[in-house]
């Protein structure tokens, strides 16, 4: 079957015969595989090669990578072929621009790494492309002299080394033999020392990972950052696990739906607890102790199997306080039968079980029965389909590190995570104690199941624990945000002129789109920001028109005009997806030069925009509404505060300043019909930390103050917005990008009217619709206290559901409703600087009105919904990010100020009571041990009241809503070397 | 090619003699020459093409699927597909019935339990692309081929499913699939369908287009594990002779046929697995 046919010159066909399993079929497969003789090696230093240089269909000329005179080991200079394994082990140690240069990828390896390991194999990629360290990746699957045949009875893992090797042995013998002037050393580089072994028989030059560092000058500083070899870590049996089921077994459990495929959700408050939400059952599966969560990672994706009946939990009534993550030997509170539960349980049983389950479910769900028969389901794990690891952020153990250490011998330490639903890694590691007190990153490489930890290894060090720049980096690598500077080949796709592009003057050079677009340069346009704002996204103007009505146009960046679909620059925004705005920094989606220059609507120059132009009547109704491509020139970029003066100064009679006002009057009848219509007017505590300006420490933390002119921008971009989702919508009913926010689900404000009813003599929020939402917010006042309404409304957002993206053809159009804004269509299309919705909105917005032909990949209902899900997640990471760094940073202002404060009780536990301190923005669970004497301590669940005598012996009661004075300060942890608000009730 | 009556007077009175005279010399229980060549489609799991001499030929191909477990006769599924005739005539039904009939009698069928949930089903598909004589016995001896090279992907999960539902997963390398003998551990040697020519007192195997115009009556006999076995069963093997020779047959000579059978037919799949063998070391090209 694997004879080879000579179809023309150079090109030979043969076959690949597989079997194809899948959902229980076996399949025969029989592929036609095609060998070519003119793969080049893609060597400078050939001379063989370069007539078989062929551009490819873009008519782009192949990258000829490998140097010439490429590094040097042991004096003689080497290229390096890599196995499979060290990719997926050691990809940091690719990336490290110390080592690793020339080195050749078998299309095989990258094969392999691309089933083994999505991530890595993106990585891999990158690395490839950014040619500075010159890897290249040689078809060898393709190539006729060093394809290979799977032999009778060989494994496919046995085949691909061979294949791996076999491009080693063929670029040797292809460089020097009567090739290259200077000879050049293939390195294998291998860490499977079965397949080393047979490279060296076969004559090549095979090292393993840490035998090829050794050889290099800057060994000493590479060799701790070689990754632990599994098979190094030699732990006695601490634990024991169950193994995971074999696929075959998942695949059909699943299938006859007596086991459940779903993600694992680790509870914040407790890591040896989590759940599963499985398309099954209503409600999520509880998973409780290591032993049932059986080395699943927060966010994996989990097989589990319920557990029997007897093991079920009734939901406790006393709340888990955050753990004591300190304490090593944590016991965990589940029996240890795990020999019966391994019996095998037949399918029949097991099916009666989750219909059990299922109707457990729905009963806790009613309220017919008593809290305390109410029982919640649990489940074991007993697969995992994909892990969720990445690199973390974490720092050592202070007591793993062996006090005695003074060798230089690897030693095993624990790194605690700062994500505290994750478990601790052991890793091995030289330099212990040089690392305590650091901000480390560490990868996860492998979880035993005879071991307590998972295994991993040392990546590097970002900095002391508590200084910003290591906290800002942790807490970017944390939050999944990409905040390497922008690769060569995504800064090549930036006009060539830099900072020098202009607009050009003559508007009539022959450029089609040039020519569509409408000079608007005459309009009085100005820009109103937060004070020195550098990425002017947006831009405003407003006339008086002849027949009363009032033109009001909003200019935004064109930023699609440099940020073309399908290149590495489009790429590399839409992966990032937002930019994410930190307290002291700003980590950007698109390159400087774009969103501080050539796209920021600044003044006095001319800029491409995408203007929105509507006639409105006197009450603000629009009339007309018209999209264009436009050139515009700012007038002005003010500041809020100095557009307010402006408009406050009446002796500023310019036709500029009237327009301000204009906007400002129309805004406000805006406001009024979109309040009218039941937008919500929500709360969350945000505070700004101010920074000193010499030395970027944070002095004094401050609640954000909206003027006027704030909702003025805003309520232009919502009109420019709902217009345009309108617009493109009509276009493209089924890929529109649009954002949606769907009304909350009544449970989710239970509590919190439970609470208003009993504290506050039956106050209600009610949630017919937005309307009816808003009123009761308002009726939500204490006349003794002005705060009190500000707090509902927090406490509301917090019942609220997430804003979401999505293309127009996911939801039916009744479901696109914005709730909070109250409109029935909403998109994002006035900051495409910073959020990669309104690129893409951008883009339909011009294929819309025919300005140019709309990209494949955004007509296209698959591609919009990979699109629309990564920018789901990169626009949640940025909150995340955004928020731990001023929790942060709000840590640090009061570790120099411990103050007493005024606070409010926003939670009740029969253990102890969380309070909101508005001044920080922050909150805090005084725990009931500082409140006073536990024994004596009442909890009145009814009431939201926990009674107890205090340690001045008075008797005290507190309750939800109560307005309390709060001592505040901030404790390190030394564990987890974060910063905790710590506060005591005065 | 219809004979003239001298021609079939010449004919029917040469093989009707003591000793018989065959238009092209062969013996009474001789096999016309075929040649055939096994696995030569790549996408399924076993196939033959067989030839004829007189230019007769069948091509099939059997592909395998993975099913819960049903009865066993629905395991197998023959479907025939003759040049020339309508699927639903009569013609092309009695061939499927007496191949199927003949095949889920006597199948091990143990080789195509997977699990004690899952089995292979088998479908067996046969195109006879010309025939001159009957064509049951290119089908059947090609059905045999393809049979005896038929591979099953081997299983990797569990075995036993009966408490704990398992997914069959399969090895992907296909080298590791089984022919079927090799799943059982015993040898596997499928039925076959002889035709026999019955005139005067003689038998005659494998009749030719000519013959069968002057035969008296044909006989089908089935063979299995080296012994003539049931159906057994007698028709017009001529699709457009006069029927003017066609009579009732002797019992007698449906003894003496079996005998014959019994005697001979095992060099008949002696011959077909020697062709088997050959076929794996000679490589390339089909006919």
């Amino acid at each position: 079957m694997n004879d080879k046919k000579r179809l023309s010159s150079g090109l030979t066909v043969t076959s690949k015969v597989f079997v194809m399993s899948r959902h229980g079929g076996a399949t025969k497969i029989v592929r036609e595989h095609y060998l070519r003789d003119d793969i080049v090696c893609y060597s400078k230093a050939c001379n063989k090669c370069s007539s078989l240089i062929k551009s490819n269909p873009q008519g782009e000329m192949p990258n000829i990578a490998l140097s010439d005179v490429p590094n040097k080991i042991e004096g003689s200079r080497h290229y390096i072929v890599l196995d499979t394994n060290i990719v997926l082990q050691a990809m940091d140690l690719l990336e490290n621009p110390a080592v690793f240069y020339d080195v050749i990828i078998p299309q095989t390896v990258l094969e392999e790494v691309r089933n083994k390991s999505f991530p890595i194999y993106q990585r891999l990629r990158t690395v490839v492309k950014a040619d500075d360290k010159r890897f290249i990746i040689f078809h060898n699957e393709f190539h006729q002299d060093t394809y290979t045949v799977r032999s009778r009875g060989e494994s496919i893992n046995d085949k691909n080394d061979r294949s791996i090797r076999k491009v080693a042995s063929w670029y040797h013998s292809h460089l020097n033999d009567n090739n290259s002037s200077s000879p050049i050393k293939i390195v294998f580089v291998c860490n499977d020392k079965d397949n080393r072994q047979k490279a060296l028989k076969e004559g090549i030059y095979a090292k393993s990972l840490s035998e090829y560092i050794e050889m290099l000058p800057n060994a000493d500083y590479l060799r701790e950052l070689i990754p632990s070899d599994n098979k190094s870590f030699t732990i006695a049996d601490e634990m024991s696990y169950q193994e995971y089921y074999p696929e075959s077994r998942i695949l059909g459990g699943i299938k006859n739906q007596t086991l459940f495929k779903g993600i694992l959700n680790i509870s914040r408050y407790n890591f040896l607890q989590g759940t599963v939400q499985v398309p099954n059952f209503k409600k999520p599966l509880l998973i409780v102790g290591t032993k049932n969560l059986n080395r699943a990672f927060n966010s994996d994706l989990v097989v589990v199997e319920l557990l029997p009946k007897d093991k079920w939990r009734t939901p406790s009534s006393v709340i888990v306080e955050e753990n004591t993550v300190d304490n090593d030997n944590f016991e965990d509170d589940e029996e240890n039968e795990f020999g019966n539960t391994n019996s095998i349980i037949p399918d029949k049983e097991r099916l009666l079980l989750a219909q059990e389950a299922s109707k457990a479910i729905n009963l806790a769900s009613s309220d017919k029965i008593k809290e305390e028969e109410k029982l919640q389901p649990t489940a074991k794990v007993v697969g995992i389909v994909r892990r969720s690891w990445r690199y973390y952020v974490g720092q050592i153990i202070p007591s793993s590190v062996s006090s005695d250490d003074g060798g230089n011998a690897s030693k095993y330490c624990l790194v605690m995570l700062m994500d505290s639903v994750l478990p601790k890694i052991r890793i091995l590691t030289r330099k212990g104690k040089e690392l305590l007190g650091k901000r480390i990153v560490v990868s996860v490489d492998s979880w035993d199941s005879k071991s307590k930890y998972p295994q991993g290894h040392f990546v590097r060090t970002l900095g002391d624990i508590e200084s910003a720049e290591a906290e800002t980096e942790a807490l970017l690598l944390e939050h999944d945000v990409e905040y390497r500077p922008f690769a060569t080949n995504v800064l090549k796709c930036l006009p060539a002129e830099g900072d020098d592009w202009k607009v050009p003057e003559n508007l009539d050079n022959g450029d089609p789109l040039l020519a569509k677009r409408v000079d608007l340069r005459d309009k009085l346009v100005c820009s109103i920001d937060p004070p020195n704002c550098v990425d002017i996204d947006d831009a405003l103007h407003a006339k008086k028109l002849p027949n009363g009505n009032y033109e009001v146009g909003v200019h935004i960046a064109d930023v699609t005009h440099f940020v073309k679909p399908n290149t590495a620059l489009d790429t590399e925004g839409a992966s990032r997806g937002t930019s994410v705005y930190l307290v002291d920094k700003r980590i950007d989606m698109l390159p400087m030069l774009l969103g501080t220059n050539l796209c920021s609507l600044r003044p006095y120059v001319d800029r491409f925009a995408f203007s929105v132009i509507w006639e409105l009547d006197e009450h603000a109704n629009i009339v007309n509404v018209n999209y264009m491509k436009s050139i515009i020139k700012s007038r002005e970029a003010f500041s809020y505060e100095r557009a307010q003066k402006r408009i406050d100064d009446s002796t500023q009679q310019d036709e500029l300043t009237k327009s301000i006002r204009i906007l400002l009057k129309l805004s406000k009848k805006l406001k009024q019909q979109r309040l009218d219509n039941g937008a919500l007017n929500l709360a969350s505590p945000e505070v700004k930390v101010h920074m000193d300006s010499e030395t970027s420490d944070p002095g004094e933390v401050e609640i954000k103050e909206l003027l006027e002119t704030n909702s003025l921008v805003e309520e232009f971009m919502l009109l420019a917005n709902i217009s345009v989702a309108k617009k493109i919508y009509d276009a493209y009913p089924q890929t529109a990008m649009l954002r949606r926010h769907a009304a909350p689900p009544s449970v989710n404000f239970e509590n919190l009217n439970e609470m208003l009813k009993v504290r506050k003599n039956g106050m209600h929020i009610s949630l017919e619709n937005s309307k009816a939402l808003a009123d009761s917010l308002d009726n939500c006042v204490d006349e003794k206290d002005p705060y009190f309404n500000t707090l509902v409304r927090i406490m509301s957002t917090r019942c609220m559901m997430a804003a979401e993206y999505f293309p127009a053809g996911s939801f039916g159009y009744p479901d696109f409703k914005h709730y909070g804004l109250a409109v029935e269509i909403y998109t994002h299309f006035t900051s495409p600087i910073r959020r990669y919705c309104d690129v893409v909105a951008h883009r339909q917005l011009a294929g819309a009105i025919g300005y140019e032909d709309l990209t494949l990949s955004h007509r296209d209902k698959n591609k919009m919904e990979l699109i629309v899900k990564n920018i789901n997640k990169r626009h949640r990471n940025a909150q995340f990010a955004g928020r731990s760094s001023i929790e942060y940073y709000v840590g640090q202002v009061m570790k120099q100020n411990e103050s007493v404060q005024e606070g409010y009780i926003i939670k009740c536990f029969s253990n102890g009571i969380v309070v909101l301190v508005p001044k920080f923005g922050i909150e805090g669970l005084i725990k009931l041990e500082d409140l006073g004497d536990s024994n004596t301590s009442l909890f009145d669940e009814e009431k939201f009241e926990l009674s107890f005598t205090d340690f001045q012996n008075q008797k005290r009661k507190v309750g939800v809503f109560d307005k309390v004075t709060v001592d505040i300060k901030s404790i390190k942890d030394e564990i987890t070397g974060k910063r905790k608000v710590h506060m005591l009730l005065k | 090619m219809q004979l003239s009556p001298a021609e079939r007077d010449y004919l029917y009175d040469s093989l009707c003699l003591q000793t018989p005279i065959r238009p092209d010399a062969r013996n009474l229980y001789q096999f016309r020459p075929l040649e055939a060549k096994t696995t030569f489609l790549p996408g399924s799991n076993g196939s033959a093409r067989l030839r004829m001499v007189d230019g007769g030929e069948c091509i099939v191909s059997i592909k395998s699927k993975v099913v819960k477990n049903e009865s066993v006769n629905s395991l197998l599924e023959c479907d025939i597909d003759i040049q020339g005739h309508r699927d639903d005539s009569n013609f092309v039904s009695n061939l499927k019935y007496n191949l199927t009939n003949l095949l889920t009698k006597n199948f091990p069928f143990d080789a195509l339990r997977l699990t004690k949930k899952y089995s292979f089903k088998l479908f067996i598909d046969c195109i006879v692309i010309s025939h001159t004589s009957y064509p049951l016995t290119i089908i059947s001896l090609a059905t045999y081929l393809a049979l005896k090279t038929t591979r099953l992907p081997l299983l990797v999960s569990e075995i036993d499913d009966e408490e704990v539902e398992e997914q069959p997963t399969f090895s992907d390398d296909w080298e590791d699939s089984r022919l079927l003998h090799e799943i059982t551990g015993q040898t596997f040697q499928p039925p076959i369908m002889i035709t026999v020519g019955v005139i005067g007192k003689n038998l005659l195997f494998d009749p030719s287009l000519e013959e069968e115009q002057v035969l008296e009556n044909g006989l089908i006999i089935s063979f299995y594990n080296n012994k003539a076995i049931t159906p057994i069963s007698n028709m017009n093997l001529a699709l457009n002779a006069n029927k003017d020779n066609y009579k009732g047959i002797d019992q007698s000579l449906i003894i003496s046929a079996i005998n014959m059978v019994n005697k001979y037919c095992s060099a008949v799949i002696h011959a077909l697995d020697t062709l088997i063998e050959q076929d794996d070391e000679v490589d390339g090209t089909i006919f």
